[in-house]
């Protein structure tokens, strides 16, 4: 009698459901806005990356056009494989595509710049690079060059070093470390300090590092990784975060779709961007702190880097990205190094006069 | 016609062969990488990659000859009540006039993406081995197409017999 | 009309699929139906994306080497020579080798996380030998395919790490969630059989007696039979259990260490191995075109606005606690009955999670929960995955009818797991409580 009194209830609520769903979904499909982007992005939906800054990104875009401008945020594979969006951007599958600079670095490692690398500036002093040292300018030139318009939207704050099964303290703890990194950080854990960075499908990090398949993994900031659960299963805790000091993601739209919005929507747009990206950050630093007060009032062990160690490894990381600056030059491409050096200049400059700074 | 679609099959047959080379290949990297890891702690940077292309490609090149069999999963208890004639005329339709256009448009975009690979230089976005991605779009195009093709046959095939019985 | 797309989807693909059109194709049109209304001449591009993401998803990749492991170890003989020496000691046990089977399942399911690899090698094992000791057809249609979803529920899954990442909790809790539930069907499952079998033996024959061998013969069968096979599955287990291997490259450890046995035992050649190969190539296109058929229909369906349709449907209709997780865990069901678990997770999830967590309601246990109910849905006719991959390994005589009354039972018994697991939460919450990590 009860499952009997149960089904009846799903059906009638389904047929109210539906005749409900029919009128509430027509008036939508009718008052469009003026301006609808696709925007699908490299994370999966829930993400921090996603939450934080692209969907405050559609939330923002909603208010400043006053609903002129709908954005509609897809976590990653859903229309778009996660990797693919300035592809599918190119294609015109998708108006938009919301990603990282860090997966053009393949394709050109003057992404490595605006991705945030080894060495490079915390996000205090990149921010400020960004829209106060010509960072963006940079960008949105180098985008224009392959046919896009950027706007910046999401910067991120300093990751955790590792995750890891065994204390990380000195360059003898990472050789032979087996440790789940990619990109430029690995190059510069294998060339420079022995160690074995390896290479984890996504959705195997965790059981590959509870089962002590690998030592050791990196991934996001704090507050990003808590979710992740790496810290139920790793006792050690690595900062500060010197692979990744601080990150960027973008809005890619291509020049065409760009060109064809109202000047008072672009600048409207632009606006939110910048809006986002400011809130984005202030927003992980606090849930970061958080973050990390939760890991230090449980079982784990925190092991801040010495400033010496920290400062070998960031120099390594530099070397790399001047190394291939180099190479860029001397195969004819001297844009990389013009702006590596630009963003070296504003870094020496900003550590020379940051004691005046408090940052506590 | 028959001979033409003989050479279909031919072709789909000859595909099926090089997916049974390649997962050959996958076992013996797959093998490599565990042996590289554990007994030199030196694991390859090729393997990740290797792996998931081969898969890739090896099942996409499998699809034409298991479309040959048949062996793609269908649910035909309800139509086995229909008249035989009936059935294959049903399904001819489908593949011959809806399936085929759609497999052929899809073909049409990998060949796309593999023609836009090889005048870009696209290499791997996140691996440190970046190698070239051209190889492995060019080997989906060619497996979609051949699989446009086969449904093609087979649809026709269905046809024939709706007529015939 | 346009936001009614989504719904349409639907009955249009039960319509194909029952039309007798492969299920794989019968998605792919679909999706191109509705999605010409949604992405214009640009869908053939957005549909080739959903290809792309397949043929490069290094998960799946085990999914070919597991089914080529299996395959070697049915056609070698080695798996009949395995679940012989397996009678042997389970042979007085009504349903013995059922039984064994589930048990393969569970421990297969403990290694790893691939859902169809788990049903498929367990089930190129265990059929032929259920067959040769006249076990019933659906009998063992309904152990194959409920032993091979257990890797659905038994962590670590795949499927928890997706949902987890969607709906921000922790991996390890939620794998924690899962473990209680997943140790009751595992209980559920075999006392059914063991009841089944007692009640009608005929369905699960005892051991005939010429096998009531002397106990010296026995121990020298299981000690060639049993032994090289136990080690071959100790060291792909042991290898994903001690993290030294992936999922895939465990797979290849298994297929190298199936061929070898079977070299010991003299009963490879190359007219074997070469069938082995096909089959493999054959099965393997079959499952992952079914999983690019799932990944289009499912773009669609969200950039459709399928997400909004059904999110209208939960508001309007209201209610309490108890509605909002009927109505969730009964879309979910829904859903199971034509996509892959992603696909679900993919849709469902990030439309939950916020209305879950604002009526309070306990969001791991609410995941145990949709994880059952995916499961369920991945056994429940007239779609279900499982019964495709049964389907493309079983012998032809085995009928579609024998499959579905084969599951049915096992299906009540997860409705039986979902509703312990509904009235006493803390099977589910239990644990994630205790778990200490390192
Ligand atoms: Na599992
Ligand atoms: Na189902």
């Amino acid at each position: 009698l009860e499952m009997k009194f149960m089904g009846e209830k799903i059906v009638s609520s389904l047929k109210k459901a539906f005749i409900a769903a029919a009128i509430c979904l027509l008036p939508i499909s009718g008052q469009a806005a003026e301006v609808t982007w696709r925007v699908p992005t490299s994370v999966p939906e829930g993400s921090p990356f996603y939450v934080n800054f692209l969907q405050r990104f559609a939330k923002n875009v909603d208010v400043m056009t006053e609903g002129r401008v709908a954005i509609e945020p897809y976590g990653a594979g859903v229309i778009v494989p996660a990797l693919q969006v300035y592809d599918a951007v190119v294609d015109g599958t998708v108006e938009a595509g919301h990603s990282s600079p860090t997966y053009l670095l393949n394709k050109d490692p003057i992404n490595g710049i605006f991705a945030g690398f080894p060495g490079g500036m915390g996000p205090e002093a990149f921010i400020s690079w960004i829209y106060e040292g010509g960072g963006e300018k940079r960008l949105k030139e180098l985008r224009e060059g392959e046919g896009f318009h950027s706007m910046i939207v999401g910067i991120g704050s300093t990751e955790i070093l590792a995750h890891s099964n065994v204390p990380i303290r000195s360059k003898d703890d990472l050789k032979g470390l087996k440790y789940r990194t990619s990109g430029p950080w690995a190059e510069v854990m294998r060339d420079y300090f022995e160690a074995v960075p390896t290479v984890v499908p996504a959705g195997e990090t965790y059981t590959l590092l509870q089962r002590k398949g690998v030592d050791a993994v990196e991934w996001a900031p704090p507050s990003a990784n808590l979710s992740e659960g790496f810290h139920q299963v790793a006792k050690y805790i690595v900062v500060p975060g010197v692979h990744q000091p601080s990150f960027l993601w973008e809005v890619v739209t291509t020049k065409e779709t760009w060109d064809k919005l109202p000047d008072d929507l672009k600048a409207k747009l632009e606006a939110a961007a910048k809006l986002t990206t400011y809130e984005g950050l202030t927003n992980f630093y606090a849930a970061d702190i958080k973050a990390m007060a939760e890991y230090r009032s449980g079982a784990n062990e925190i092991i801040t880097l010495s400033p010496e160690f920290v400062t070998e490894l960031a120099d390594a990381g530099r070397k790399w990205a001047q190394k291939k600056a180099d190479e860029q030059k001397a195969s004819g491409k001297p844009t990389m190094s013009e702006i590596l050096a630009d963003y070296l200049a504003f870094r020496d400059a900003w550590n020379k006069e940051r004691s005046y700074l408090i940052t506590e | 016609m028959q001979s033409i679609f003989r050479a279909v099959d031919r072709l789909s047959l000859l595909a099926a062969y090089l997916a049974q080379a390649i997962l050959v290949l996958l076992v013996l990297a797959m093998m490599y990488e565990v042996l590289a890891r554990y007994l030199f702690n030196a694991p390859t940077i090729w393997a990740f990659d290797v792996s998931y292309m081969l898969t890739g490609v090896m099942f996409i090149l499998g699809t034409s000859w298991t479309t040959k069999e048949d062996g793609h999963v269908r649910i035909d208890f309800l139509v086995q009540r229909l008249p035989a004639r009936l059935s294959a005329l049903l399904n001819g339709l489908i593949y011959f006039l809806l399936l085929t256009p759609l497999l052929a448009a899809l073909s049409w975009s990998a060949w796309r993406k593999a023609l836009r690979a090889i005048a870009t230089g696209e290499v791997e976005s996140v691996s440190v081995w970046a190698p070239p991605m051209w190889p492995f779009f060019l080997a989906l195009a060619i497996g979609l197409t051949l699989l446009a093709l086969q449904v093609a046959v087979e649809g026709l095939r269905s046809l024939h017999n709706a007529k015939s019985d | 009309m346009k936001a009614l797309i989504p719904a349409l989807m639907f009955p249009a693909l039960f319509l194909l699929i029952f039309a007798g059109i492969p299920v794989s194709f019968s998605l792919m049109l679909v999706s191109v139906a509705a999605g010409w209304f949604i992405f214009g001449d640009v869908l053939f591009q957005q549909l080739f994306g959903a290809v792309h993401s397949v043929a490069s998803n290094f998960i799946l990749a085990s999914i070919p080497l597991f089914v080529l492991m299996g395959s070697i170890l049915e056609r070698s003989g080695v798996a009949s020579r395995l679940f012989q020496a397996m009678q042997i000691w389970l042979g007085r046990l009504p349903g013995g080798l059922a039984l064994a089977t589930i048990a393969m399942g569970a421990i297969f399911a403990a290694a790893s996380g691939i859902v169809g690899a788990v049903e498929i090698v367990i089930g190129l094992m265990a059929i032929p030998t259920m067959r040769a000791f006249k076990y019933n057809n659906a009998l063992i249609s309904g152990t194959i395919c409920a032993g091979g979803s257990l890797g659905t529920i038994i962590p670590p899954t795949v499927i928890a790490v997706v949902y987890a990442a969607l709906a921000q909790l922790s991996i390890g809790e939620l794998f924690a969630a899962v473990i209680l539930p997943g140790a009751i069907m595992v209980l559920l499952f075999g006392a059914y059989v063991v009841l089944r079998c007692v009640i009608w033996p005929e369905d699960g024959p005892p051991i005939s007696s010429e096998l009531d061998k002397p106990l010296g013969e026995k121990l020298w069968i299981t000690f060639t039979a049993l032994f090289p096979a136990m080690i071959l599955i100790t060291a792909v287990l042991g290898s994903m259990l001690s993290g030294i291997a992936s999922p895939t490259e465990a797979a290849a450890v298994g297929v190298t260490g199936a061929l070898l046995l079977a070299l010991c035992y003299r009963e490879m050649s190359w007219k074997v191995l070469r069938e082995c190969l096909s089959s493999t190539i054959n099965i393997s296109a079959m499952i992952l075109l079914i999983v690019v058929g799932g990944t289009m229909f499912t773009g669609i369906f969200a950039a459709g606005k399928g997400s909004q349709l059904i999110l209208s449907l939960v508001e309007s209709i209201g209610g309490g606690n108890f509605e909002i997780i009927a109505f969730f865990l009964f879309i979910v069901f829904i859903l199971g009955f034509i996509l892959d678990w992603i696909s679900i997770i993919l849709i469902c999830v990030p439309i939950f999670t916020p209305v879950i967590r604002a009526a309070g309601i306990d969001p791991i246990w609410f995941a145990a929960m949709v994880l059952v109910t995916i499961q369920t849905s991945y056994l429940t006719p007239p779609m279900a995955p499982s019964i495709f991959y049964l389907r493309s390994i079983a012998p032809k005589d085995i009928t579609y009818k024998e499959m579905y009354w084969g599951v049915i039972p096992f299906i009540a018994l997860q409705f039986v797991t979902l509703f312990i697991v509904a009235l006493v939460p803390a099977t589910a919450t239990w644990l994630p409580k205790l778990l200490v990590g390192f």
